[in-house]
């Protein structure tokens, strides 16, 4: 049974979405794993929007209200041993109670923290990444963004990024 | 996503994205994938799943260790229904004000009617 992604949205969103002319560029970048997922460290990222309270800003939501094919492109860093209640949530296309609820749903810190114990993982490192998901145009990710994040990853010598969009 | 993931991955990090829109990268173009048939803001699940967040991690994990490129990306998609009812999970992860961009369209869409009825008198 092949994943419906259209399942979730209205209609005139499905559609306009699926009428996107979406240039594929080839050849996909590749990077192999250099080592067994049980030794590998792991950076999370989520495209949730969320934010550690009082530690980050929120994402310019204002802005977005005021320019609304404006989305805020750049990122927070989340600590890997957040806790729930530090978890504040800009995203203004999702409602955000379930994530409000328990972040794992889009940022799984604790279940890495128990995979790296049960050492399914070799380790969860130190800091996991939040972007908002909402990009008209994703210029300042690729060009800005994106190598900075990449060279805080390697800073904590990371292997492999786990992705997970809301 | 695939945006995120391609970047990352051409600065040398490899990645796996889980998505309830596997539909990108299948367009775009992405190393690896896992997709699931969640609504959006929920691609490890329910809150509180523990079970089933786990169980979507240790797929992304399997496929990271055995995808090898040579096909160029990897998509698998995971059959795991959702829990709720379909036309309460449609409405559920929906914000509970319209985005701006939504609410723009909206706007735009009323003002073109009331014009419309006003050549239409």
């Amino acid at each position: 049974m092949p994943v419906d992604s259209f399942k979730y949205l209205p209609g005139s969103i499905a559609a306009y979405y699926r009428n996107l002319a979406v240039q594929r560029q080839e050849p996909i970048p590749w990077t192999p794993l250099r080592k067994p997922v049980r030794e590998a460290r792991f950076a999370l990222v989520t495209t949730a929007g969320i934010y550690v309270k009082g530690v980050e800003p929120p994402f310019d939501a204002e802005r977005e209200r005021r320019e609304p094919m404006w989305g805020d492109p750049t990122y927070r860093r989340i600590p890997s041993d957040v806790r729930q209640d530090q978890i504040g949530a800009s995203h203004l296309h999702i409602n955000n109670r379930d994530l409000l609820m328990d972040v794992n749903i889009v940022l799984p810190v604790e279940r890495f923290r128990e995979l790296e114990t049960a050492g399914d993982v070799g380790s969860l490192a130190p800091t996991s990444y939040s972007f908002m998901g909402y990009q008209n145009n994703t210029a300042e990710w690729r060009e800005k963004y994106i190598p900075e994040v990449a060279g805080l990853m390697k800073d904590e010598a990371v292997d492999v990024a786990l992705l997970t969009p809301a | 996503m695939p945006v995120l993931a391609r970047g990352l991955e051409s600065l040398g990090l490899s990645t796996v994205i889980v998505t309830n829109m596997p539909y990108w990268s299948e367009k775009m173009g992405a190393p690896r994938t896992i997709g699931v048939e969640f609504p959006f803001g929920h691609p490890l699940g329910m809150p509180g799943d523990r079970e089933t967040q786990l169980r979507i991690i240790r797929e992304a994990l399997r496929l990271l260790d055995e995808a090898s490129g040579s096909g160029g990306g990897e998509v698998r998609e995971l059959e795991i229904e959702w829990p709720q009812p379909f036309d309460e999970a449609k409405r559920d992860w929906q914000p509970l004000e319209p985005s701006p961009i939504v609410k723009m369209l909206i706007d735009q869409r009323r003002a073109q009617a009331v014009q419309e009825r006003q050549e239409g008198e």
